[in-house]
């Protein structure tokens, strides 16, 4: 194994961190290095990745503000 | 001053429906949920002195927002739908919960693939119930996260705690939210909800009541222990 490589203790340890984009490059590298040849751990970000993307999705339902007219005039009373 | 009046307003406008997201998660009540953006607007153009760059916006007013509503809440903390915004990190488990180690079966891959049919059927509804049913202080890591795209640091600014606690707080709610959907489902998933009732509503507003109450049913037999 050479220091770039991890094992799926570590991996499992970084998905969110990985999912996230707070890995640095060296990690990142080693992270999807390791993911190339590990179904369970790439399976593993898979889904912690879907069930993100899900969660970002609630945003897209949420109704327009209804306090932005009632804001223009806070801002404009400044 | 750090940034004019005018930059001030666009940025407040701009960020109005990501405050107003947050600020809804919080309170759970709309009518709460404007007052406190609209005390957040009032207390941040008060405080604009505080703000160094217009690149720190975003994190400076949402940790305006998230002080304006502990405040509150330690205000009024005697009206009993307000839950505590305390936490104690240290009396948290330590081993998070996950679907996947759940369910995932390594040796049944050419079979079926029981994680990622459960994320077919969760519903928004099933997302919301799970988001409302979380603590304050984990539901509001996920929702500044994973809703709202702001970054580890900026979350640590608009919470006042340190990078390393939002990593580890993220991570245990994000196991506290898992541990919830999958009690979910294994309620609503032990009564028989037709799954074809549900083909095609993923995510949609307009779900039937009883569609949504059984919205993860991950029926394949033995998907549920």
């Amino acid at each position: 194994m050479t220091k770039h490589e991890i094992e799926c203790e570590q991996a499992l340890r970084q998905v969110f961190e990985y999912i996230d984009h707070v890995l640095d490059d060296t990690e990142r590298a080693a992270m999807e290095h390791h993911l190339h040849t590990c179904q369970s751990c790439y399976s593993r970000v898979e889904f912690e990745g879907r069930l993100k993307a899900k969660l970002g999705e609630l945003k897209k339902y949420d109704a327009d503000p209804t306090a932005r007219e009632r804001i223009k005039k806070l801002l404009e009373s400044f | 001053m750090g940034i004019s009046r005018q930059a001030f307003e666009d940025q407040a406008l701009a960020l109005l429906g990501s405050l107003s997201r947050v600020a809804r998660r919080l309170t759970a009540n709309p009518a709460d949920a404007e007052d406190l953006v609209a005390e957040t607007v009032a207390r941040a153009w008060r405080a604009l002195d505080s703000l160094k760059t217009e690149v720190a916006f975003r994190a400076w007013i949402f940790s305006i927002l998230h002080n304006t509503f502990v405040s509150e809440l330690r205000r009024a903390d005697a009206r009993p739908r307000l839950v505590s915004v305390e936490c104690d990190e240290a009396e948290e488990e330590e081993v998070q919960f996950s679907i996947f180690e759940q369910m995932h079966q390594p040796f049944l891959l050419w079979f079926s693939n029981p994680e990622q049919a459960f994320l077919d059927k969760l519903l928004r509804e099933d997302l919301e119930r799970a988001l409302a049913s979380l603590p304050e202080h984990h539901r509001v890591v996920v929702v500044l996260s994973d809703l709202e795209e702001l970054t580890y640091g900026e979350i640590a600014e608009a919470l006042g705690i340190p990078v390393g606690t939002v990593r580890s707080r993220l991570a245990r709610a994000r196991g506290a939210l898992q541990k919830i959907l999958w009690q979910q489902a294994r309620e609503y998933g032990l009564d028989a909800v037709a799954p074809a009732s549900r083909e095609g509503s993923d995510g949609g507003t307009d779900a039937p009541r009883q569609a949504a109450a059984g919205a993860i049913v991950p029926k394949e037999k033995g998907l549920i222990p």
